[in-house]
């Protein structure tokens, strides 16, 4: 397929829209006759409803209506399981409904005719509480005598790896050859213990939505997400209709990150707009937002890897306790994740991994960009690098001994899938640091250490460090993953427009740019004939899949070429308009095997390699990350400025999580629930000098050879920095933000 | 939600006086409404009727009076940062200017809100406290200077009273050989609130001793405060490392940090003595 527009920097659809300020978000959309509402969250961490009093709440001038948990027809949601009630409290058919579980559980909903209205009759509804004990330490919940958070566990049949005693969410784990005996073939033994910390999204628009019924009938909910069919679906199991009578719109998404895969404000909006017969609207505050929806998983390992004096890799052990908060959301997903990347992007003979994810009465953890393999590869990395010290080998020749090559088995058992860029990732970075490949091996440059400046200036110490990640693109453990997508071109001797329907999600990241110009060359039309009618389910009634897992260019890619393809061959045999719709099907892949966890979980991947200097002062304690050189393999740069954007976008969010992000729940309840004491980069704080390599190594199954990267320039950021830390100051950091008081406390011992 | 409160427009000096004394209780003035609109949001301050001194004349511009700087009490932070004299006669004014807030809040952020506002955070008070400093408070009955050290009582307590309104700030024009110098830590490089501060400036005679010495330090005590002891310790002696060490530590000794989620006040002590020492030392080249 010629590429006129595949690899070419087009500017983005949305650029001008969302430069002058036409783009319209969520929370931008009004209706005539609209009301507005308002939640009652619960507030505290672990209590049973016992009763509800809206008597002086339903006096307010101007108050519509408040639903409770008897409102709902069907109250219970979720992602993965169905654990969580829609609305807490009495008088619900689901058992356990009646529990507040997290602060940011939902008990009421307020709809009025104004929000204020709305916001003063919340604050008069009457709530009866039991306490119940509050757990928020997920190794204390794991002790056989804990009180279990959920009650009544279902089994799960599509997830055997969510469990129903106790507080386990689930387990995976790793036996691969005979880690026990390995260790007496190691000449160096590295244990470690690290602990990674939650993580806000904060994504630039709060929740929002507004809902109504449309000239069709259907509840319609306009909101900013990842998956518009899986919310359509879950709106629809919770209001107990039939899918096809909800309606689900996104319009310019004010990112997501991960923290819009799980429901929010969408469907206690079609439940209001429904029983109503009215348009709804909610806007949620800042505050409302970082307690209502999942974090990063807080995680804690404990490692112990071993390898030969020549640096080849022998075995290594993890154990992972995933803090999954009050509710599972993706937590069994995204420690599939933390099982497939815990042991690094290495060929190891022998692996041991054992992963739990714990409920607690913790804000829920969910998705958030890299899925889990942020922190894996934190423990990996800083495994790798303390290795590397321990046998005084440079750190890239330690990698360039174990990097997993074409055919290498991974951890899992089963070869790598085609088209591994982990070499070339991982020489590129090297070299654009300042790394010398010499006749020994590879040698690191001489920043570490050095003092910059006299007098006071001398407690400035400069330092650089490496990392290297993968993580799979897709859904993965045996889901059969799909993306739908639908051609149709209208014209007479040529083609005049080409409409792609398509059900994927703009959350900023500029996906819609990408699909209109890979449809423009699987077309060969030109870019301005292609319109796209996306992010509706009335006009893209099939899956197109989440955007997530850095999968939309892959699978949509794929997609929109299978549609190209047939309505291609309509036009050729005359049909005006010419139509083809196609569901492109990736690679089967399979579930580990619960004893071993052997299986090819994963159909491809993406590979990455960040080199990070630093200046440290060590007598305050600040960390300022002067430059951050990225080299991401991404198959095919469909549009190399977007993935420039993507890399400095990465490092910036990445940046803020190894050094400033901290976000302090105390029993239950969150300290930092404003963005003025969550801190995360401004402008300033974002690095100085981040250097872009983009590496095309084609997928074999990828569209053009694109395969996915949103994800990646976040993973290997935090222990290539710590990393560098160390080279400045001698001291090894095993848990994060760096903050200036940590890193003083440790430099200071 | 920002609750509802009446707003009052003054159009000159005397007017808005006139309002502050004639309204009942819960009044409050607003300048840029950067602390008070927060707060009100927030539901930490309710009042009911706003005075806006924003558009008022008489407290605008920086100007050289009588060996002062004069600097109006609505004069923004993004002002300070543009007036030579401010760079010129004070450059720990400008130092504080520059790594205040944001870009945004420091075109409406004003002088006098943020010493009205008496946050121990609050950046340009350490520096007008180094620079010796009075603010002229002005009621319906006349005005009275009170030094900036005397003004500030605790947290967000001041000497003003309810019908005073904070019309300027002056401060004596250093003499050429002062030097001196600002560092906020904050948890990040802009919009931070400072997890503590050090404001400095001192003056070296030809001998090399020291003449006059000042420090202060914000985010470390109930208010913002001097350094006293330190300050004597150094006058009328010449400024060695060991010297400078010593004045490091009285200023940490002369602090009483709280700990809260931004950090523990054994941290905040240890680095307002390592700003000490660094500013110190700077001087002393
Ligand atoms: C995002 C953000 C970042 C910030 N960063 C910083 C920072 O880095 N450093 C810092 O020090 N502060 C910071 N602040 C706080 C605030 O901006 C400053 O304190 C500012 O100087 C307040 O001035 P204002 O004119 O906005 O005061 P306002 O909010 O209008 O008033 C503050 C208080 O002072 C009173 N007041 C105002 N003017 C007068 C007057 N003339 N006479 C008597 N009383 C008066 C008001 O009644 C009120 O109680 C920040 C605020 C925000 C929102």
């Amino acid at each position: 397929m010629p590429e006129r527009f595949v690899g070419r920097s087009v500017p983005r659809v949305d650029a001008r829209a969302k430069a002058t300020g036409e783009a319209l978000f969520p929370g931008d959309f009004s209706m005539p006759g609209m009301l507005h509402a308002k939640i009652l969250f619960a507030g505290r961490p672990h209590a049973r409803v016992l009763h509800i009093d809206t008597a002086e709440a339903e006096a307010v001038p101007g108050v519509v209506a408040i639903l409770t948990a008897k409102d709902v027809p069907v109250n219970e949601y979720g992602l993965q399981i169905p654990d969580q009630p829609v609305l807490c409290g009495p008088g619900s058919s689901k058992p356990g409904a009646d529990v507040v579980r997290f602060v940011g559980d939902q008990v009421a909903v307020v709809v009025a005719e104004t929000e204020e209205a709305a916001a003063r009759a919340r604050d008069l509804i009457r709530v009866e509480y039991e306490d119940l004990p509050v757990i928020t330490d997920p190794f204390e919940a794991l002790k056989p005598d804990a009180p279990q958070i959920h009650e009544y566990r279902q089994p799960s049949e599509i997830h055997p790896e969510i469990r129903t005693e106790g507080n386990l969410i689930c387990h995976h784990q790793i036996r691969k050859g005979d880690v026990d005996g390995a260790w007496s073939q190691c000449d160096v033994i590295v244990e470690g213990q690290y602990r990674t910390p939650p993580q806000e999204h904060a994504y630039l628009q709060p929740e929002a939505g507004l809902a109504y019924i449309d000239e069709e009938g259907r509840v319609t909910v306009v909101v900013g997400g990842q998956w518009t069919w899986e919310d359509q679906h879950q709106i629809a199991h919770a209001l107990d209709l039939p899918p096809e009578k909800v309606r689900v719109v996104y319009p310019a998404v004010g990112g997501a990150f991960g923290g819009r895969e799980d429901m929010s404000v969408q469907i206690v909006l079609a439940l209001a707009a429904w029983k109503l017969r009215r348009p709804v609207k909610i806007v949620w505050s800042r505050e409302e937002s970082i307690i209502g929806h999942c974090k990063r998983h807080p995680m804690w390992f404990r490692c112990k890897w071993g390898a030969t004096r020549d640096g080849k890799l022998v075995a290594a052990e993890v154990q992972v306790v995933a803090d999954g908060g009050a509710y599972c959301y993706t937590t069994n997903k995204v420690l599939g994740n933390v099982t497939v990347t815990c042991t690094g992007p290495y060929e190891i003979p022998n692996v041991k991994v054992d992963v739990d994810g714990v409920y607690t009465n913790n804000p829920p953890s969910g998705a958030f960009r890299g899925f889990g393999a942020p922190q894996a590869i934190f423990a990996a990395e800083m495994q790798m690098n303390k290795l590397a010290e321990a046998l005084g080998m440079d750190p890239v020749e330690l990698r360039m001994r174990n990097l997993l090559r074409e055919g290498s088995l991974t951890a899992m058992g089963t070869p790598i899938p085609g088209g591994v860029g982990l070499v070339e990732v991982t020489e590129q970075c090297a070299l654009a640091a300042g790394w010398r490949r010499t006749e020994e091996g590879w040698r690191k440059p001489e920043a570490g250490g050095k003092r910059q400046g006299a007098g006071s200036e001398a407690t400035r110490k400069r330092g650089i460090g490496i990392a290297v990640a993968f993580k799979n693109v897709g859904f993965s453990f045996g889901y059969q993953e799909n993306c739908w997508a639908r051609v149709e071109l209208r014209g007479g001797a040529e083609i005049e427009e080409a409409i792609l329907y398509i059900g994927t999600a703009d959350v900023g990241q500029g996906s819609h740019t990408v699909l209109r110009q890979m449809a423009a060359d699987a077309l060969g039309v030109d870019l301005e004939r292609v319109r796209l009618e996306v992010a509706d389910t009335a006009t893209s009634p099939n899956s197109s899949g989440s955007v997530s897992a850095s999968r939309m260019t892959f699978m949509a890619g794929n997609a929109i070429r299978g549609a190209a393809a047939k309505a291609l061959e309509r036009w050729r045999a005359e049909d005006r308009p010419a139509i083809g719709e196609h569901t492109y099907l990736a690679p089967k892949t399979t579930p580990f095997d619960p004893e071993t966890g052997y299986g090819t979980p994963n159909f491809a991947y993406g590979y990455v390699a960040q080199a990070v200097e630093v200046e440290v002062d060590t007598e305050t304690g600040q960390v300022h990350v002067l430059r951050v050189v990225c080299a991401d393999d991404v198959g095919k740069a469909v549009n190399p400025r977007l993935v420039e954007g993507q890399i400095e976008g990465g490092v910036a969010q990445a940046v803020g999580w190894a050094t400033m992000e901290n976000f302090i729940v105390q029993e239950g309840r969150v300290l930092t629930d404003r963005l003025s004491t969550y801190l995360i980069p401004t402008a300033l704080d974002v690095p100085e000098r981040v250097e872009s390599i983009i590496v095309e190594n084609p997928d074999p199954r990828g569209p053009w050879g694109a395969r996915g990267m949103g994800e990646m320039p976040f993973i290997p950021l935090a222990p290539a920095l710590v990393a560098a830390v160390h080279d400045a100051t001698g001291v090894w950091f095993d848990e994060l933000p760096l903050t200036p008081e940590r890193v003083v406390r440790k430099i200071a011992g | 939600m920002l609750p509802e409160f009446e707003l009052l427009m003054p159009r000159t000096l005397s007017e808005a006086l006139e309002m502050l004394t004639q309204a009942r209780e819960g009044v409050a003035p607003i300048a840029g409404g950067t602390n008070l609109v927060v707060d009100m949001r927030g539901g930490r301050h309710r009042p009911s009727v706003l005075v806006n001194v924003a558009g008022l004349e008489e407290l605008r511009g920086i100007r050289r009076e009588n060996g002062h700087v004069v600097i109006g009490a609505t004069t923004t932070v993004a002002e300070l940062l543009e007036e030579p004299l401010i760079a010129e006669a004070a450059p720990v004014l400008w130092s504080a200017a520059r790594v205040f807030a944001n870009p945004l809040v420091r075109n409406r952020a004003t002088v006098g809100g943020n010493l009205a506002d008496a946050s121990p955070a609050a950046d340009t008070a350490p520096p007008l406290l180094v620079l010796d400093a009075e603010v002229q408070l002005t009621s319906k009955e006349g005005s009275r200077w009170v030094p900036l050290d005397e003004f500030f009582l605790g947290v967000r307590q001041t000497l003003r009273q309810p019908d005073e309104l904070l019309t300027a700030i002056r401060f004596p024009v250093p003499p050429s050989g002062a030097v001196g110098g600002f560092y906020k830590l904050g948890l990040r490089k802009a919009d931070a609130i400072s997890v503590a501060s050090v404001a400095v400036v001192v003056e070296v005679g030809e001998d090399g001793t020291c003449r006059k010495a000042r420090i202060a330090m914000g985010a470390v005590a109930p208010r913002p405060i001097r350094a006293y002891e330190a300050e004597k310790l150094l006058e009328g002696r010449v400024l060695t490392p060991e010297l400078v060490a010593e004045a490091a530590h009285l200023c940490a000794e002369a602090t009483s940090p709280i700990d809260d989620i931004r950090a523990s006040a054994a941290y905040r002590k240890h680095v307002v003595e390592v700003l000490a020492r660094r500013l110190l030392s700077e001087e002393r080249r």
